[in-house]
């Protein structure tokens, strides 16, 4: 589904290169997790993936399905199947959630080919997400995570990925700030998402996320890099040991 | 100085000439004579304001020549709704407009750059009165339009008092095609408990240029709510003095500037607290693209009398081009030493980050620029508080967005 190969990427401000031969390989269905310590470029490649242009790839390809996402703008990457879950949801005072997701979903249909949604048709798969993810519908009467408690945060993320149905979701460090019960339901929310042909990239620092969703495979990332693939035992390891032996590698 | 003098001089200007001429053709009773003759003289006197007035430092109004403008011609106003307690000017106005037209400008001793002012006096004849008596609430609002049509200038003058627990809304739209001056000079007064909205819809043609002064008078628990949308004329400058003269009275102001091409839009707000336990809000949003130039000038005056004061202000501006500008120059002036007073302001440009989150959930660019757009001037549109003149001044400044929008696409 998603291939990276030898990706590197720099920050555009002031090239500071993040990325440094990245290469990754995540099949239809899949559920990739990439651990690793502060600084290793995690975030980074969540971004670069979802087409931030705060960095410039210099190096390197990355395909969804065979086809190149790296030319694509991050709106047109959202309507060929990439859906990124931030680690901080952007607040955006004055942006109802119904107008923004309403916004989005027909802007994503529209370039997918599909008949755009009237407000009721919109109205009606709201509700139903929201039944199906246990997510109360008050909260997208607010404005865009504004007054979001942590978990009501990461809700509404799980919330617009189910709308959007994405090919391909990445997870940027989503049990950050949540505690254990808010990590429960959000990790129920993804569950609920899993399929045949959706694959998914998590990425975390702590195993803790793991015992919810479990990952097919699991990555360290340090110094730009993947430095070791294994099964979700190496969560465990990590867990345990700790990244200092991966820091000092490079 | 009468007008005989004027006509003895040596050279006259354009305004001098096109004076003589109103004049010779506008007969008016004694009263009207004398505010006309006093206005010349002063204006004669000052000329047109330059960049040396303190509060013109970032206008340069002599830029937009307005002598071109001279002589005047009828003003093109209409006045639709509530028409009950509206009369036009005329010779027989009641002796509390003509000591209102003969007062001295507001800001005239500190600043003495009320040319304007003086220029509109001196070709005193058009406008109405709006006098609404004690206790009585209009529901339905007066509506006043005015529009412009080609090289001329007209000066529309508008004396409103609003009696004791009266209420008023009145909405403005001034509108027109081609090249004129629209000089207007507003004077209010609120009676104890008075309520008035005003609505301003400045949407002067590109060419126009549009100056107006209204000064606000308020006695004890008056309230005066104004919101102001501009998007038209080449040059326009809104100058608002308000005087809080009664205990616990309250002047909400607010606007959106909606400036693009060589649009020049400038705000200027005197607010003085001459008594305790009074409010004063300022919230003006602005948008400015292309070669744009916005100013917002604001000052609160807070005299030593005035304990207890509220006093807020802010101004937000958004800029969409490198060579668009914005000038913002907040003041405050406290006597008093129980007061709580805020002013703030930013300038940038759209947010980054909520552009990404936006975009990576499949927005283009134009549809979350245009939603982050319309969210920064919620806020101005919140604080309408008539339903209706709320949608009518969304509508419109959506309208200017998807405009903007549309030829940011080409």
């Amino acid at each position: 589904m998603l291939s990276i190969k030898n990706l590197f990427a720099q920050t555009a401000e002031d090239q500071k290169e993040i990325l440094k031969g990245l290469s990754l390989e995540i099949k239809s269905g899949e559920i990739h997790a990439i651990m690793g310590p502060n600084g290793s470029g995690k975030s980074t490649l969540s971004k670069v993936l979802a087409g931030s242009e705060e960095y410039e790839v210099t190096d390197g390809s990355v395909t969804l399905n065979g086809q190149n996402i790296l030319e694509l703008e991050a709106d047109e990457r959202a309507a060929a199947g990439i859906f990124l879950a931030f680690q901080y949801p952007v607040e955006i005072p004055g942006v109802p959630m119904t107008t923004f997701m309403k916004t989005a979903l027909n802007a994503v249909r529209k370039q997918r080919g599909e008949a755009e949604l009237d407000a009721i048709g919109f109205l009606r798969l709201m509700k139903e997400t929201c039944s199906t993810l246990g997510i109360n519908e008050e909260m997208m009467k607010r404005s865009v995570n504004v007054g979001f408690s942590g978990g009501e945060k990461k809700r509404a993320e799980v919330l617009q990925m189910a709308m959007l149905a994405p090919k391909f979701c990445i997870l940027d460090e989503t049990d950050s700030g949540l505690d254990i019960d808010a990590l429960r339901i959000v990790a129920d929310g993804v569950n609920t998402l899993r399929s045949p042909d959706r694959s998914m990239l998590i990425i975390t620092h702590y195993q803790r996320l793991l015992d919810y969703i479990k990952p097919d495979v699991v990555h360290v990332m340090a110094h730009g890099k993947i430095l070791k693939t294994g099964g979700p035992e190496l969560a465990l390891e990590l867990e345990a040991n700790g990244y200092a032996d991966y820091v000092k590698a490079a | 100085m009468s007008k005989i003098a004027v006509k003895q001089k040596q050279t006259q200007t354009d305004e001098e000439r096109s004076w003589n001429e109103f004049i010779a053709a506008n007969p008016a009773s004694a009263w009207m004579q004398q505010v006309r003759e006093k206005g010349m003289a002063a204006f004669s006197a000052q000329g047109l304001p330059t960049k040396k007035e303190e509060r013109y430092k970032y206008t340069d109004i002599a830029r937009f020549e307005a002598g071109r403008y001279f002589p005047y011609v009828t003003t093109p106003i209409k006045t639709t709704g509530n028409l009950t307690h509206v009369t036009p000017i005329s010779d027989d106005a009641p002796q509390w407009v003509r000591d209102w037209a003969d007062a001295v400008p507001p800001g005239t001793e500190q600043y003495k750059d009320m040319a304007l002012w003086h220029a509109a006096n001196a070709f005193l004849r058009d406008g109405i009165i709006v006098d609404v008596p004690k206790n009585t609430v209009d529901e339905a609002p007066l509506e006043i339009e005015i529009t412009g049509d080609g090289l001329n200038g007209f000066v529309p003058r508008t004396f409103i008092r609003v009696g004791e627990n009266a209420e008023l809304t009145i909405i403005e739209r001034h509108k027109g095609q081609g090249a004129y001056w629209n000089n207007r000079v507003t004077q209010i007064h609120l009676e104890t408990g008075a309520k008035f909205r005003h609505y301003r819809i400045q949407d002067n043609s590109s060419e126009a240029i549009y100056t107006q002064n209204t000064h606000v008078t308020l006695a004890k628990d008056a309230t005066y709510e104004a919101c102001v949308l501009t998007t038209g004329s080449a040059l326009s400058r809104n100058q608002i003095h308000v005087e809080l003269q009664g205990a616990s009275a309250a002047v909400y102001l607010s606007g959106l500037n909606l400036l693009s091409g060589t649009q020049h839009g400038d705000t200027t707000i005197t607010i003085e607290h001459q008594a305790p336990h009074c409010h004063s809000n300022q919230l003006y949003k602005t948008i400015v693209d292309e070669k744009a130039h916005c100013v917002f000038q604001g000052k609160v005056h807070v005299h030593q009398i005035a304990q207890k004061t509220d006093g807020y202000q802010l101004s937000n501006a958004l800029i969409l081009s490198n060579t668009a500008i914005m000038d913002t120059k907040p003041e405050l002036e406290i006597y008093a030493d129980d007061v709580k007073c805020s002013h703030g302001s930013t300038t940038g440009r759209i947010d980054e980050a909520p552009l990404f989150y936006l975009r990576s959930r499949g927005l283009s660019e134009a549809q979350a620029r245009m939603l982050l757009m319309q969210a920064f001037l919620g806020p101005v549109l919140d604080n309408i508080k008539d339903d209706a003149t709320r949608d009518v001044f969304s509508d419109l400044a959506v309208n200017w967005l998807e405009k903007l929008t549309a030829k940011k696409g080409k």
